[in-house]
């Protein structure tokens, strides 16, 4: 009210000084005309918006520009790098001059309080906040497609999900590296088993020679019986440390069809493949693989599936079982806390304010961090969580469960108390009714926030599908993190389809 | 009998809500206070049975101090007072039949009674109860379902199943309708009469004092400025009625001239008298 009168104050008398003097006094020092002219308060806050963006842009140009030295280096720099801060640069320098052509106006007669010159301070502020928090379109568009495969695969990770039982026939031939006098004998054929043979058994692997350049190694000739007739085969290699891996040649993977005997024939060269010094002592024995996979019998769930059905599982109990321990502690302490059954004395209201406190401080500490005090006490799994989710419902239930007994009605605790009842019986018929059916509803709500946060607090190791997640995310396998995501949608969305039946039941 | 002596009450914000109050009231009498609101009727009314402490003076009830029992003997005095309030009171989202066996509270053994567990007779009373104030069928009903006739009527309801001595009626009929009002008062005037249940009341229609009031007393501003007889009611003129209740009793007596119609009270069951004498 002190304002407004100053302000009334300020339309009748004149300025201090001539409008062009102001103007100057505004251009050599902002706002400083406007003081003349007195209007103080609009001054100050031009002074105030002009120094702060220019801080700010300050600020952004020598962040841009980090190893420049010297002003002018700076402003070159940052300039070419970013055009925001040339325009944000030319926007200063325009509200510098429309604060001292501001200051011109203010100081004359029959003045008027322009707001345009704070429209462009709010611009400024808006173009200064795009620049600080890095916004870039053009990144939002162009590199869309780097998160297209792992979105993808979050968003219909089914594959992964289901698996099928495969069938390997497969026959191997050993390979001597490099040739001894004694080559390893062709392997035995026996009727009806896949049989392969190598041609020659033994040669040299493929390798760099000091230029980098790849020299191939001993062509073998791979003639296989005794396979499935028109099927796909793969040839697979496995070296002298007993790593298995299939053969690629040209970029792909060696792979050929059988003909109708099950029969085939085809040309490999022996792989590249880098052995310690150590392990690559005289000849070592190699091997050639063929295989045929075949898938055998229905879909099954993989083991990532079960994985994510268990904790998910884990999770929903994990919910619940710190609701259940919420609730428990959570009514107690809630009598406790309620304003009109504790202001019979001043000691029950010295335990008010103390309950108030420790509920307040309590609640404002999240339920991550609870649950990372909780695993440094409990250790990692689900407990830890439990533990979390305890702490923070206690909190936030006690806090919802006395408001509401704050609210009730006190006419049905007189008329019962009127009746001769004693405190116990006052409290079951006349408190009891009166706050159950909000309990319920707040007891539902609560329960639901508690499984949505037991998928989080998986994340710092209190157990559940969160943790799960996490895992799998930081393995970048994005198929099994989209099953887990997946589990966690469908659950929280049940889960709100559920709370508000029942909450409209009881309500 | 109830002697009230020197009754004073302070409240702790320094209101003084009573002032040096003293009158009796006989067995079977059908008292009513009068006054405008904030005079003090309410607290006097739960000063009776301590619902609200007393600040000095003594409450005699059939020769024992309330003021001074301890909280055992207390619950035993106010058992055998019962009290109808002007809000109802009732728990909205307990049944009828609940509301009014919560009357037996201060009987019943009160681990049975936690759990809902009352003697079969009491649930016998409670229907007697509903009987008399003709909501049979109202008794599984929730509290909040009914009217707000049929509400004050379990209040009564609920005050009689405490076979209370004495009732204390804080404005019982001030939430409703004219008609509604002559039934309520009329069940209280039947069961002054035939159980001879002592009645304290706080009205403010002059038609209604002048019609049950057996003796009224008048408060105003925590003093008892007047004691009147049924006659000397009877003899009342707005005017005087206007003394008492002080300057703004303009505003209050507004609706005083304005009789019952006689034709909408005849309908309601229970209402054997229209007061066609009554006000002005």
């Amino acid at each position: 009210m002190a304002d407004k009168r100053y302000v009334e104050e300020v339309s009748v008398q004149p300025s201090l000084v001539p409008p062009l003097l102001a103007g100057l006094l505004s251009l050599v020092v902002p706002g400083l005309g406007q003081i003349l002219a007195r209007q103080a308060r609009r001054g100050l806050l031009l002074l105030a918006c002009l120094v702060s963006s220019a801080g700010l842009l300050a600020w952004r140009m020598s962040e841009a520009a980090r190893r420049e030295v010297g002003a002018l280096n700076i402003f070159r720099k940052a300039v070419s790098k970013e055009p925001l801060l040339a325009a944000l640069t030319v926007g200063v320098v325009v509200l510098w001059l429309w604060i001292a052509w501001d200051g011109v106006q203010q100081a004359r007669p029959g003045r008027r309080a322009g707001a345009g010159i704070f429209g462009l301070v709010i611009l400024l502020f808006f173009a200064l906040g795009w620049q600080i928090v890095e916004i870039d379109l053009v990144k939002l568009a162009t590199e869309f497609d780097d998160a297209l495969p792992a979105m993808s695969k979050v968003l219909w990770p089914w594959e992964r999900a289901f698996i099928r039982e495969e069938r390997v026939l497969m026959a191997v031939a050993d390979i001597e590296v490099p040739c001894s006098d004694h080559p390893p004998p062709s392997p035995e054929e026996v009727t009806g088993q896949p049989y392969v043979v190598a041609e020659p058994t033994c040669g040299e692997l493929s390798y760099q020679d000091e230029s980098y350049k790849m020299v191939p190694g001993t062509p073998l000739t791979l003639r296989g019986r005794g396979f499935d007739p028109n099927t796909e085969t793969e040839i697979w290699w496995r070296d002298s440390m007993n790593n298995e891996f299939r053969i690629r040649q040209e970029g792909e993977y060696l792979k050929t069809v059988t003909d109708g005997e099950g029969a085939f024939a085809l040309k490999v060269i022996m792989p590249y493949r880098l052995i310690p010094p150590s392990a690559a002592e005289g000849p070592m024995l190699h091997q050639i693989q063929a295989r045929q996979v075949s898938e055998v019998g229905g879909l099954q769930p993989s083991a990532e599936l079960k994985l994510a059905i268990e904790k998910m599982v884990e999770t929903i109990f994990l919910g619940l079982i710190a609701t259940l321990f919420g609730i428990v502690l959570a009514v107690p302490v809630s009598f406790l806390a309620a304003r009109n059954l504790m202001s019979a004395s001043r000691i029950t209201m010295a335990i008010y304010y103390l309950v108030r406190t420790l509920l307040n401080i309590v609640r404002s500490i999240e339920p991550l961090i609870w649950a990372i005090i909780a695993v440094l006490w409990v250790g990692l799994g689900p407990f830890a969580g439990v533990i979390a989710l305890t702490v923070h419902s206690i909190a936030a239930l006690g806090k919802l469960y006395s408001e509401s007994i704050e609210s009730i009605d006190p006419g049905p605790i007189e008329a019962v108390m009127a009746t001769g009842a004693n405190r116990l019986q006052t409290i079951m018929y006349a408190v009891v009714p009166q706050v159950l059916p909000p309990f319920i509803s707040f007891t539902i709500y609560r329960w639901d926030i508690n499984v949505r946060m037991s998928t989080i607090i998986g994340a710092v190791g209190g157990g559940g599908i969160g943790f799960l997640l996490i895992q799998w995310i930081r393995l970048l396998d994005y198929r099994a993190a989209g099953i887990a995501v997946w589990f966690i949608a469908i659950t929280v969305a049940v889960l709100d389809y559920v709370s508000a039946e029942v909450r409209e039941r009881f309500v | 009998m109830l002697e009230v002596k020197n009754l004073t009450k302070v409240y702790e914000d320094g209101t003084v809500a009573l002032r040096d109050l003293s009158f009796e009231v006989q067995d079977g009498e059908f008292l009513v206070i009068i006054g405008l609101s904030g005079a003090g009727k309410s607290t006097l009314l739960r000063c009776i049975n301590r619902l609200i402490e007393p600040t000095e003076g003594q409450i005699i009830w059939n020769g024992v101090d309330v003021t001074t029992v301890s909280s055992e003997q207390l619950r035993e005095i106010r058992r055998q007072i019962g009290m109808i309030f002007q809000h109802f009171n009732l728990v909205k989202r307990s049944s009828v039949l609940t509301n009014i066996l919560s009357g037996r509270l201060g009987y019943v053994n009160p681990w049975a009674s936690l759990v809902n567990r009352f003697p079969a007779e009491d649930h016998q009373r409670a229907m007697q109860a509903l009987e008399r104030l003709g909501i049979t069928d109202q008794a599984h009903k929730r509290a909040d379902e009914l009217s707000g006739g049929q509400q004050q009527r379990v209040g009564v309801a609920r005050a009689l199943m405490q076979e209370p001595k004495m009732i204390l009626a804080d404005e019982p009929v001030a939430s409703l309708d004219p008609v509604l009002a002559h039934s309520i008062l009329s069940h209280l005037e039947r069961l002054n009469q035939e159980d001879g249940i002592t009645i304290l009341c706080t009205l403010h229609y002059l038609d209604l004092i002048q019609r049950y009031a057996t003796r009224v007393i008048g408060l105003r501003d925590g003093e008892l400025v007047y004691r009147g007889s049924r006659e000397d009611i009877r003899r009342m003129t707005d005017e005087e009625f206007k003394e008492i209740y002080g300057e703004e009793a303009e505003r209050v007596s507004a609706g005083l001239t304005d009789n019952v119609p006689s034709r909408a009270l005849s309908e309601v069951e229970g209402v054997t008298e229209v007061p066609s004498d009554g006000g002005v």
